[in-house]
Parts: C-alpha cells; sequence; structure tokens
C-alpha cells in the first residue's frame, strides 16, 4: 500500500455501543471523577496538595467508557500514570528552564517507557505534561506530584471502577492485573 | 510448501461485516477495528490449523494389525488373503519380514489388463460385453510380479499433515509404517485419515 492510499483508511468504525452500556460509562465516570474532586475540594482545599488533575478526565473515558480496552486495565491505569509523573517531575526539575523541551521530553519518554512495561494508558501522557506546564502549586509538590495527586487519585478512581463495573451483568473489571 | 496446502491454511472468508455483527453482539465497547481484527483472525487461523495438522502423528493414527503379503505367495492366494481379511491392498514383506513392495487392487486389475488406471466400472463394462473375465490372467502370476516395489513409507513421527501430502501427491492410498529398524508397525490408510478427526477431538463425536 502506497503513501497516499494509507491515508484513505482501510477499515470501518467499530459498531456504536446500547444505551445500557452509555448509562453505566455515565455512572462510573460520575461517581470516580466525584470521589477524587470531594477529596480535592472539600478535604484538601485548605492545604497545597491536589487530588485532580486533567489526565483523570481522560483515564475516566478509558476505565469507565471503554472497561474491556487493554488501555484501561489497572496495570495500565496504575503503571502508566505513576511512571509517567516520575518522567515528568525529572523532566521539569532537569531541563525546566526550557519548558518546550521538558514538556516534550516528558511526553515522549513517557510513551517510550509506557511501551517497554506493557503498561500503555494515554491519560499518563497528559500526567507527564501536567507536571511540566501545571504551574507553581505543581512544581512545588516535586516528586510528591508523583504519590498525591497521581497513584492516590489512580487507586480512588480504579477503586470505584472495580465497583460500578461490576455490577451490570454484561460488564466485568479487569480484563487482568497484571 | 505445496499449493495444496496452502488452500488448507486459507481461513473462511470473514467479512467485516460479520465481525461487526459479532461485536455488536458483544456488550460493552471493544477496542479494536473489524480490519485489525479480521487481520488477527486470519494469523491465528493459519496458526491453529498448523498446529492441528502437526499435532497427530502417523503412530497415533496408524492401525497396528498390519496384514501382510510374502512376495512368493500366488496371486491367487494373494487374492483370498485380501478378501478374507477385507482389505483392498497389503504391505509386501522378504522373509526378513522388511518391506519390499505393496499390493494393491489397482496391481490385480492391471495385471488382468484393465489399462494403467483401472476400475471396477471398466470390469463391469467388460465383463457384460465380453463373456471372458480376464481373471485367468493371473494364474501363475506371484506377488512379486506386480507388486509396486521400493515403495514409500512413513516413521511413526511423521505428521498428519505431511501424510496428507504424501497421500495427494503420489496418489496412493496407504503408507506402511516402519520403525528406526525398518520393520512394519503399522499402516495409515485414507480410511485412518478420514478418522484423524476422532483423535483432534479425543475421542468425542461431533
Amino acid at each position: 500500500m502506497n503513501f497516499l492510499q494509507k491515508m484513505k483508511g482501510t477499515t470501518q468504525s467499530p459498531p456504536a455501543v446500547g444505551l445500557v452500556e452509555v448509562l453505566w460509562s455515565w455512572a462510573g465516570s460520575f461517581l470516580g471523577i466525584g470521589a477524587v474532586s470531594l477529596i480535592h475540594y472539600k478535604l484538601l482545599s485548605q492545604t497545597d496538595l491536589l487530588m485532580i488533575i486533567g489526565s483523570f478526565g481522560a483515564s475516566a473515558v478509558l476505565i469507565y467508557g471503554a472497561v474491556r480496552s487493554p488501555l484501561a486495565q489497572p496495570r495500565n491505569l496504575i503503571g502508566g500514570h505513576v511512571l509517567s509523573a516520575i518522567v515528568g517531575v525529572t523532566a521539569f526539575q532537569l531541563v525546566g528552564g526550557q519548558p518546550w523541551l521538558a514538556a516534550s521530553l516528558a511526553v515522549s519518554v513517557s510513551i517510550a517507557l509506557m511501551h517497554l512495561t506493557k503498561t500503555l494508558h494515554p491519560p499518563g501522557g497528559a500526567t507527564a505534561l501536567i507536571a511540566v506546564i501545571g504551574g507553581d502549586g505543581v512544581h512545588s509538590l516535586g516528586y510528591l506530584y508523583v504519590l498525591i495527586p497521581v497513584a492516590l487519585g489512580a487507586a480512588v478512581m480504579l477503586l470505584i471502577a472495580l465497583v460500578v463495573n461490576n455490577i451490570s451483568k454484561t460488564r466485568r473489571y479487569p480484563e487482568f492485573w497484571l | 510448501m505445496s499449493k495444496n496446502d496452502e488452500t488448507y491454511t486459507s481461513p473462511p472468508a470473514i467479512s467485516e461485516q460479520d465481525i461487526i455483527s459479532a461485536m455488536k453482539a458483544i456488550p460493552g465497547y471493544v477496542d479494536i477495528t473489524p480490519g485489525d481484527f479480521k487481520q488477527i483472525y486470519q494469523v491465528a487461523y493459519t496458526m491453529a490449523i498448523e498446529r492441528l495438522l502437526n499435532s497427530v502423528t502417523a503412530g497415533q493414527l496408524m492401525t497396528r494389525t498390519v496384514q501382510l503379503l510374502k512376495q512368493a505367495m500366488s496371486l491367487v492366494e494373494a487374492a483370498t488373503f485380501l478378501a478374507d481379511n477385507q482389505v483392498s491392498g497389503a504391505p509386501v514383506v522378504d522373509d526378513e519380514n522388511t518391506l519390499v513392495g505393496i499390493v494393491s487392487e489397482k496391481d490385480f486389475l492391471r495385471e488382468m489388463g484393465f489399462g494403467f488406471n483401472p476400475s471396477f466400472m471398466q470390469i463391469a463394462t467388460h465383463c457384460l460385453h465380453d463373456k471372458s473375465c480376464m481373471i485367468g490372467n493371473l494364474h501363475g502370476r506371484t506377488v512379486a510380479d506386480i507388486m509396486t516395489k521400493s515403495p514409500v513409507s512413513g516413521c511413526p513421527e511423521m505428521t498428519i499433515g505431511s501424510i496428507s501430502t504424501i497421500f495427494a501427491d503420489r496418489k496412493i492410498n496407504r503408507l506402511p509404517i516402519v520403525d528406526h529398524e525398518g520393520l512394519i508397525v503399522g499402516i495409515v490408510t485414507r480410511t485412518d485419515l478420514a478418522h484423524a478427526y476422532r483423535v483432534f477431538t479425543g475421542g468425542r463425536q461431533a
């Protein structure tokens, strides 16, 4: 297949899901994001700590909306976020003076590491990026960013996923742990 | 790989519509495109066929009690022997019990003068039109005269895939199986191949 032919695509979009699936996806993500944002706004508001970051919205799509996806499994959710957070903080601390370089290294190295460790989780890229572009609130956390909000927030969302995704007869989660 | 093998290993044509229907039957969002699934299916199917063809061996398929003919047997004796044992052919061994040839109905018919590719219908037609049944041609001849010399043989480890290929390529119906010392330990016939399904499924019926 030549270069231009490839751009036309070769197959079609997978079928749409049923209404029940839509409702469960809605319920799971409402509760999952609800849990982390409650902690963020109600418990941690007087501290310098965070509980919610933008990449959790992306994780919610996967772990509540595409629960069978390999990208949505616990290994990927936790592994992808934690690895990417470490890479992001490291990138900022090493080359933070050149934010464009820190940002691109954070994301690209995260993707490579997630591939190598079989923990590919698309929101991990955002987690790494936020460590660089997240402003003083994030920068001042240093490597604590890896634990709170990233690891803890992902763990809370995982807990909600384990509960909500296994209520319906037609759903189950996870496909695998490790 | 021969042309035959390729037809065995090409999966039944599955359409993207089939895949989409199957995906619809699974509740939840299946994170794969129909095109990718088709590609995985085709490769997996080919590998499954390879595995099946390599998993069953001559040792599992063969009939172990082999009716053997001696070279010196007269054709009348041999014909009686084959008829009594209800087989249409048998390996021929020498005095040391080593395989030296194979004899089948076709060798008899050829000897009777029915050409290179004789069939029962030819005999029937012949006998209907002409009362002399040519069976007399067999008198005074021995197994050694009509047998196929140095026939193809297999070993017990030979896979069902290679046995099928030999049957098709050599246009033969039976394959004597010999051990490392050249002694006959069994025979695989086309009928045994047809029963291979039972070996695949571990004795369960379809």
